[in-house]
């Protein structure tokens, strides 16, 4: 750039400055304004998809979502929510929500999702969830639909336990599998290694002394990952009050990122020993309830979605799960984004739903 | 603006994320210690410890008061849930129920579309 140019450019911003300075002030009101509102007002109603509640039994509740194409797929999907969060990060508000476009391109949908349980319920462990609740509700699914087989989608921690369903019962009824930003080398979840590192991790004596693991533990050990992402974002917020659009993604994310749940004690217990310290799910050792549950018995077609900036499920944690797996119909399909933005933001919007809805379409009729 | 190099807003929001991922970065180094993780165990398991402690203490003291205890408190939520647990499978048997009876022909607006859905030819339009 020559002098005379930047002589120039510094002029044009002199003479934008008054603009700028009106624009500001106006922003400042509406900042005092919005701000008071945003704390007198409650967020936008989130999870609003018309569904009805087919089972709940303690911790594990069945919805089905109604139907709203004239025609829908012959194979229904059951979604395996991550039990640490609540499922109505698929479906946020109209125009946001996964369970809405999946509706609209005709897919008939069922959703696995959890609730705080309860503090008799600490002695859950690995073995109900994989042996006993995702086949129960793979069952009420059939009961319901009136069809044998089934899609299951799991996202995150819920694509662990739909992998552990799959790789035992390999014989049916699952019919295709979709995972969502999966882990299954733990190791590399570098930080969450180094919290539970066995020489001073005591798991035993923290499941002893308060049963179940609380949700503020489990959502200070997500926020330690990124320590100063939750005030930046706040300045963020501060600084875009007057906008209502982002606003209202933010109330949506955040709302949802504090919803944290309670993870049952004996679940924890076999999470950290079996796959934090042992990660017998990449060595192929892991078995749940006395049933070997190696993946590579999974052959049925799988899609593994991942987030290029992941920072919970690092893409190191999960790239192996495509290789490990026995099925000779498989994809990682790479996107960018974050953990919760591949599956809920506009990305996924633009990407990777019209992904999943080309791949799954052939094969779910 | 001409420049958004010269824009304070701008530099402002760059600066912020910048310090954002700086400190997440020295954070996570700092995290991926065997002392922090040692030093973060030893805090967590005895504040564990120490809660288990008053909680029982608490207990005592709120019965001493004739007062409910937080876990009689739950009891009660618990019986609460089980009983909407069970209106929510008569809702669901009901909700079958009906379905069942729908008659197919003129139906009563529940019965559920057709499962003859087919993907859309590769060029063709979304039905």
């Amino acid at each position: 750039m020559n002098a005379s140019a930047g002589l120039g450019l510094a002029a044009r911003d002199l003479a934008e400055l008054p603009d700028r300075i009106q624009s500001e002030v106006q922003r400042a009101i509406q900042r005092s304004i919005k701000g008071v509102e945003y704390f007198s007002t409650s967020g936008p109603s989130l999870g609003s998809t018309p569904k009805d509640i087919l089972h709940v039994r303690g911790t594990m509740n069945l919805y089905h979502y109604r139907p709203i194409a004239d025609e829908i797929y012959r194979v229904p999907i059951l979604i395996v929510m991550a039990t640490t969060n609540r499922g109505y990060i698929l479906d946020m508000v109209p125009g946001q929500s996964f369970i809405e476009f999946l509706l609209k391109r005709g897919y008939d949908v069922y959703m696995l999702d959890w609730t705080a349980p309860k503090p008799e319920e600490k002695t859950l462990g690995m073995e109900d969830y994989v042996l006993d609740f995702i086949p129960d509700c793979v069952r009420r699914v059939q009961q319901d639909s009136g069809e044998t087989d089934i899609t299951v989608i799991g996202y995150c921690f819920g694509g662990v336990l739909s992998l552990l369903y799959g790789a035992i019962f390999n014989d049916g009824p699952m019919k295709n599998l979709i995972c969502f930003t999966t882990p299954i080398d733990f190791r590399e979840m570098k930080l969450f290694q180094n919290f539970s590192d066995r020489r001073y991790f005591d798991v035993d004596r923290l499941i002893d002394s308060v049963g179940n693991v609380p949700p503020e533990m489990i959502l200070s050990s997500f926020e330690m990952l990124r320590p100063a992402s939750r005030a930046a974002s706040q300045v963020q917020l501060w600084e875009n009050i007057w906008n209502d659009e982002f606003v209202k993604s933010y109330r949506m994310f955040d709302r949802w990122a504090t919803d944290t749940l309670p993870l049952a004690g004996e679940y924890f217990r076999d999470i950290t020993k079996d796959l934090m310290w042992d990660n017998k799910l990449y060595n192929g050792t892991m078995s749940v309830g006395g049933r070997k549950a190696d993946i590579a018995d999974i052959k049925v077609p799988i899609l593994h979605a991942v987030a290029e900036h992941d920072h919970i499920v690092p893409y190191d944690a999960a790239k192996h799960l495509i290789a490990r797996v026995g099925s000779k119909d498989k994809e990682e399909v790479m996107l960018k984004g974050g953990h919760v933005s591949l599956v809920a933001g506009a990305n996924a919007i633009k990407r990777l739903w019209p992904k999943l809805d080309s791949w799954l379409g052939g094969k779910s009729t | 603006m001409a420049d958004k190099s010269n824009d304070p807003v701008v530099l402002w929001q760059t600066m912020i994320g910048e310090m954002e991922k700086g400190f997440n970065s020295f954070a996570n180094q700092a995290m991926a210690s065997p002392e922090f993780s040692r030093a973060m165990n030893q805090a967590g398991g005895a504040a564990a410890g120490a809660q288990k402690q008053l909680g029982e203490l608490m207990e005592k003291y709120l019965l001493a008061m004739n007062l409910p205890s937080r876990s009689q408190l739950v009891g009660m939520a618990e019986r609460l849930q089980s009983i909407e647990g069970q209106l929510n499978e008569i809702k669901a048997l009901l909700h079958q129920v009906h379905h069942n009876s729908a008659a197919p022909a003129g139906g009563y607006g529940t019965a559920r579309p057709p499962r003859t859905k087919r993907p859309p030819s590769p060029g063709g339009e979304q039905k």
